[in-house]
């Protein structure tokens, strides 16, 4: 860390507090006030779903869609949380997610980058092909590639396994065009200026291009572990031992043709998006300080 | 000379052709590697098969039979695939056209320092956590005819919407979401590429007499072109595979008013079970996302790689 | 996970009902068909999750392992939305179970599409499938039956008849029995007594069709036309008549109905809640089946309801629908295999009273109704009565396609004004372009 510090202090155009637009200022002699109060509004309007979502995982059924309707939950029905925990093996589910959330986030981050560093600071024959090619690969809804894909899972054996759920998602032409759009701006002077100083490619890489990427790695991070975490239609194909089942279709047990417990699904809705939001939290550390850490955009 | 020392000779001989340049080519070539591998077999194999599909029949029992582009003539005429298209268009214009000028809006508003700011920042990100499956059951619960959105509404004199339940609105409703969904997150990717221009240039532009809106117009915009090109292209290819939130809140009505491409490629592939229509749809679906990002890329890129 | 009040009060009967199983099992352990394997088996079974019947069925498996012991079913549960795609792809890939579970509408494209093996007579103990036929309630397994064998045999065939909430009858001044609407005049009479309006928003509704999907849409449309004595589609399957002059009869009632008695656009169900306005009390009638009554009980509804038969155009001519999801047998799959995937669907059928006892399905073979636990169950004569009137949900290979087509028609008529003629000649135009592949 300390000599990521160094380096970003020696770059040439040096150290830059964040800048302050003047619509900013202008906006500033108006009032703050009044930015204040459009961006509160705004905040309510984000947050209202997980407030409903939340309230509603502690109404009683009698009280889900009473009119007029319940903005406080009364009385307080903290029993779904139980039930709904207990209805299914969700420490397991849990569990699963988690696996395979991290492990595609943690290929995603290291490929993508790897990726969007070659097409960008190096010429090669064949690049923009490459490009394109990557390009491609995400202009497809996986509900046709399915089939052909499962029949390629199935020679590997991977049905029912981690690594078939893992694997495919390893990398992704999304997050490759993402950390090479981002590259672009990082100035190729700074690399050849560690080349000269004689530091390997992989240490310019891991100790000068990274860390200047912070903020789309976070942004990578956030995208791929939801994504990865969301995962659906794939686990619901490939899985068929209970043990292996991730959280998403878990969730999805709960809504039955012939009626649904809404306070249960909406408890484990709840428990479904806190480890998003956690990491959210956790990441929006790292993700402020990479953005003031940097600030070399030409 | 001893055949060691040969060797070594070449070896010698061989680094000094190779250069700088080849070796990090090499470099590059590796790097990229696992990469082409991994897309290789888990997407390029499967989008070969799913091409070929398209000029088949298939049941997905019975072996793919090849029938050339019929399926693609067939879909040309059939008003239920142009509905279906005309569907996903409206919704990847109206979803995506709004999230620029409000992200965009949201990230210069938090651009300043501000009372709170970080836990308002944290607050307006939280919809990008939230799991598509959760939002849709969520949004459903509210968009009920006495739901909590029409209450608020009622709170300022507007009359019940029936969003999900009518064919004129429903779309509407899938679309408020999607913008919902997507704005924070591109909102954080304008203040990190707000945040990367130097305020010198700010600075000099004051020195010369530039408004704050003439500043923006000239200096702001023009600085986040590659910051806008991400956002658009990426919005673009988000949207137009959106399918759980249909799926699970209208299936594609009232009337196909939602039925977005995906969720007919889907019911058609496995309520119908015909793969090769599934699979002609998706290559119009493949063909219109590559067409609009390579135009995106280059209007934007022109000359970026030269620098 | 769902403690089902029904359950608890016919706990008596269930609890009779298991300890027959277990005495009954030294039966079926003894009867060993021929085919039978002797070496250890696993067999894979999949079906749609819902709380009492997932109970049931593992229950069932527990018992199975006492009477073949070679013998491991290996469960794997769906939810009822994903299961069709998943069994699409796993016939696509020969990753399919041995026993699958699927809405009784499918079977007909699965036979189509060759995939399923018929049902092992030997196992069963019949001559013929005329005599297995026989065993079953006239018409009950005609969803699955094909080309004289027999492919499906459902554990559910419903009746959807008409669930009334006292209350909101006693409100009006009406009688839930004497005053159930018989026909849908009545019923469009009982609307303008039992709707509510308060300025913009309807306060509950007299009675409202479904919409949150094709298939409940599907399913009331169907009777309606055959009421009018119409069919929506030909014997051979080959033609259909979605816009004859019965079917635009059907629609234009359904919205003459709906005007007076219902309001789309104020609905909480959905396709994962298809009951909520009616133990919401939103709505004072709603047609469901007998597995939504454990739902009703467990609701503010409590057992303030009552069943009457479907309404008809003529009550001397009725015509009502069944519906339900049956099992069926992989093709793909060993012999051997085979044998013990139909030996165990007759050892979960064995116990009609049981399904209906634990999960509340009607299992359309004869002899239910004297059991004692249909006898406590409440208004089955009713259920059954609409069973007997009732034909099979749309039998085709394109089922999907025309019941997504003709639930299309209808929304545009309810929804959006269409006129109902154009309506649905724009949904045979659909359908049409469907039967030529």
């Amino acid at each position: 860390m300390t000599g990521n510090a160094e380096l970003v202090v020696a770059r040439p155009t040096g150290p830059k507090t964040p800048a302050k637009g003047l619509i900013a200022r202008l906006l500033l002699r108006r009032g703050t006030i009044v930015v204040f109060c459009v961006l509160f509004a705004v905040a309510c309007i984000t947050l209202l779903p997980f407030y409903w979502m939340f309230s509603s995982s502690l109404r009683t059924m009698e009280n889900m869609f009473s009119l007029p309707i319940q903005w406080i939950p009364d009385p307080v029905n903290w029993m779904s949380y139980v039930i709904a925990w207990q209805a299914q093996d969700f420490t397991r589910y849990f569990f699963n997610s988690g696996v395979v959330a991290i492990a595609i986030t943690l290929g995603n981050l290291l490929l993508c980058s790897l990726a969007g560093y070659s097409l960008t600071k190096f010429h090669y024959r064949g690049r923009g092909l490459m490009f394109v090619l990557i390009l491609s690969t995400m202009m497809l809804p996986l509900e046709v590639t399915m089939v052909p894909l499962f029949l390629i899972i199935k020679q590997l054996d991977w049905a029912n396994t981690y690594q078939g759920l893992i694997v495919p998602f390893l990398v992704d032409g999304f997050g490759v065009f993402l950390m090479r759009q981002y590259m672009l701006s990082i100035p190729k002077d700074l690399i050849d200026s560690a080349r000269i100083d004689g530091a390997s490619e992989l240490r310019i890489f891991w100790m000068i291009v990274l860390p200047l990427c912070k903020p789309a790695l976070v942004a990578l991070a956030v995208f791929t572990f939801r994504e990865a975490w969301d995962m659906y239609i794939w686990p619901l194909i490939i899985i068929t031992k209970d043990s292996l089942r991730t959280l998403p279709l878990g969730i999805s047990l709960f809504m039955s043709s012939y009626g649904t417990s809404w306070d249960q699904l909406m408890a484990i809705a709840v428990l479904g998006t806190l480890p998003m939001i956690l990491l959210f939290f956790f990441l929006q550390r790292a993700f402020i300080q990479g953005i003031a850490a940097t600030g070399l955009k030409e | 000379m001893s055949s060691t020392a040969y060797a070594e000779h070449r070896t010698v001989k061989r680094r000094m052709r190779l250069g700088l340049a080849s070796k990090q080519a090499l470099f590059a070539y590796a790097i990229i590697l696992p990469t082409l591998a991994i897309l290789a077999i888990f997407r390029f194999l499967p989008m070969l098969e799913a091409f070929y599909f398209s000029l088949t029949q298939y049941d997905l029992v019975h072996p793919p039979k090849f029938i050339g582009l019929a399926n693609f003539v067939d879909l040309m005429g059939d008003p239920l695939f142009l509905k279906s298209a005309r569907v996903s268009i409206a919704y990847v214009v109206f979803s995506v056209i709004p999230v620029l000028p409000l992200s965009l809006g949201l990230a210069v508003l938090f651009n300043r320092s501000l009372w709170i700011k970080n836990f308002l920042r944290s607050a307006i990100f939280m919809p990008v956590v939230m799991p598509a499956v959760v939002m849709a059951v969520v949004w459903t619960f509210m968009y009920q005819q006495d739901g909590v959105i029409n209450t608020i509404l009622g709170w300022f004199g507007i009359d019940p919407i029936a969003w999900l339940r009518s064919s004129a609105s429903a779309l509407w409703a899938v679309i408020l979401i999607g913008i919902w969904r997507a704005t924070p997150y591109y909102m954080v990717i304008f203040l990190a590429g707000l945040q990367a221009i130097p305020a010198d240039y700010y600075d000099a532009a004051k020195i010369d007499g530039a408004g704050g809106w003439a500043s923006f117009w000239h200096i702001t915009l023009p600085l986040l072109k590659p910051t806008t090109l991400l956002v658009v292209v990426m919005n673009v290819i988000v949207a137009m595979k959106v399918f759980a939130v249909p799926l699970i809140m209208t299936n594609g009505g009232p009337a196909d008013a939602t039925r977005v491409l995906p969720l007919f490629i889907y019911q058609t592939a496995f309520e119908f079970f015909d793969m090769g229509r599934a699979a002609a749809m998706s290559v119009f679906l493949f063909v219109a996302v590559m067409l609009f990002s390579f135009v995106q890329v280059r209007m934007f890129t022109r000359g970026e790689e030269l620098r | 996970m769902k403690k089902s009040k029904l359950g608890r009060t016919l706990s008596l009967a269930a609890t009779a009902a298991t300890l027959s199983l277990i005495a009954g099992g030294s039966g079926f352990a003894a009867d060993i068909p021929a085919g039978f394997p002797k070496e250890n088996v696993t067999i894979e079974i999949w079906w749609h999750e819902y709380g009492p019947f997932t109970a049931y069925v593992k229950e069932l498996i527990a018992a199975y392992k006492t009477v073949r012991p070679n013998v491991t079913v290996n469960p794997v549960v769906t939810s009822s939305g994903d299961i069709a795609q998943k069994v699409a792809v796993g016939l696509a890939t020969g990753t399919g179970p041995h026993i699958v579970d699927a809405d009784a509408s499918f079977y007909e494209l699965y036979y189509n599409k060759g995939v399923l093996e018929p049902l092992n007579l030997g196992v069963f103990g019949a001559k013929s499938y005329d005599e297995f036929l026989t065993r079953y309630t006239p018409g009950g397994l005609a969803a699955g039956t094909f080309g004289g064998k027999v492919y499906a045999l459902p554990y559910q065939g419903n009746s959807m008849s008409l669930f009334i909430n006292n209350k909101a009858f006693a409100a009006a001044g009406l009688d839930p029995v004497k005053d159930a609407p018989k026909t849908w005049d009545d019923m469009k009479a009982l609307g303008a007594k039992l709707k509510k309006v308060q300025g913009n928003r309807t306060v509950q509704k007299a009675f409202d069709y479904p919409y949150h999907s094709p298939r409940w849409e599907m399913q009331m449309f169907q009777p309606l036309v055959e009421q009018f004595g119409g069919k929506l589609l030909s014997d051979d399957g080959k033609t259909a008549y979605v816009n004859s002059a019965e079917a635009v009869k059907a629609l234009t009632l359904w919205r003459d109905v709906t005007k007076v008695a219902g309001d789309p656009k104020t609905t909480k169900n959905t396709s994962s809640n298809p009951n909520q306005d009616f133990i919401d009390g939103l709505t004072a009638m709603w047609t469901t089946g007998p597995w939504a009554t454990a739902q009703i009980r467990a609701s503010a509804v409590k057992d303030d309801f009552t069943v009457a038969s479907w309404p008809q155009v003529d009550p001397k001519k009725p015509h009502t629908i069944v519906y339900g999801w049956a099992w069926g047998v992989n093709k793909a799959k060993p012999e051997a295999e085979k044998v013990v995937a139909w030996d165990f669907i007759k050892f979960m059928l064995d116990k009609p009273s049981e399904w209906l006892a634990k999960a509340a399905f009607v299992q359309p073979v004869k002899g239910v109704s004297e059991t004692a636990v249909a006898k406590s169950f409440p208004f089955f004569d009713v259920h059954m009565k609409d069973v007997a009137t009732a034909s099979w949900y749309l039998r085709s290979e394109f089922s999907s396609e025309i019941g997504q087509a003709v639930g299309r028609a209808i929304e545009r008529t309810i929804y959006d004004g269409a006129d109902p003629k154009a309506s649905l000649d724009q949904a045979q135009a659909e359908v049409d372009k469907v039967l030529k592949k």
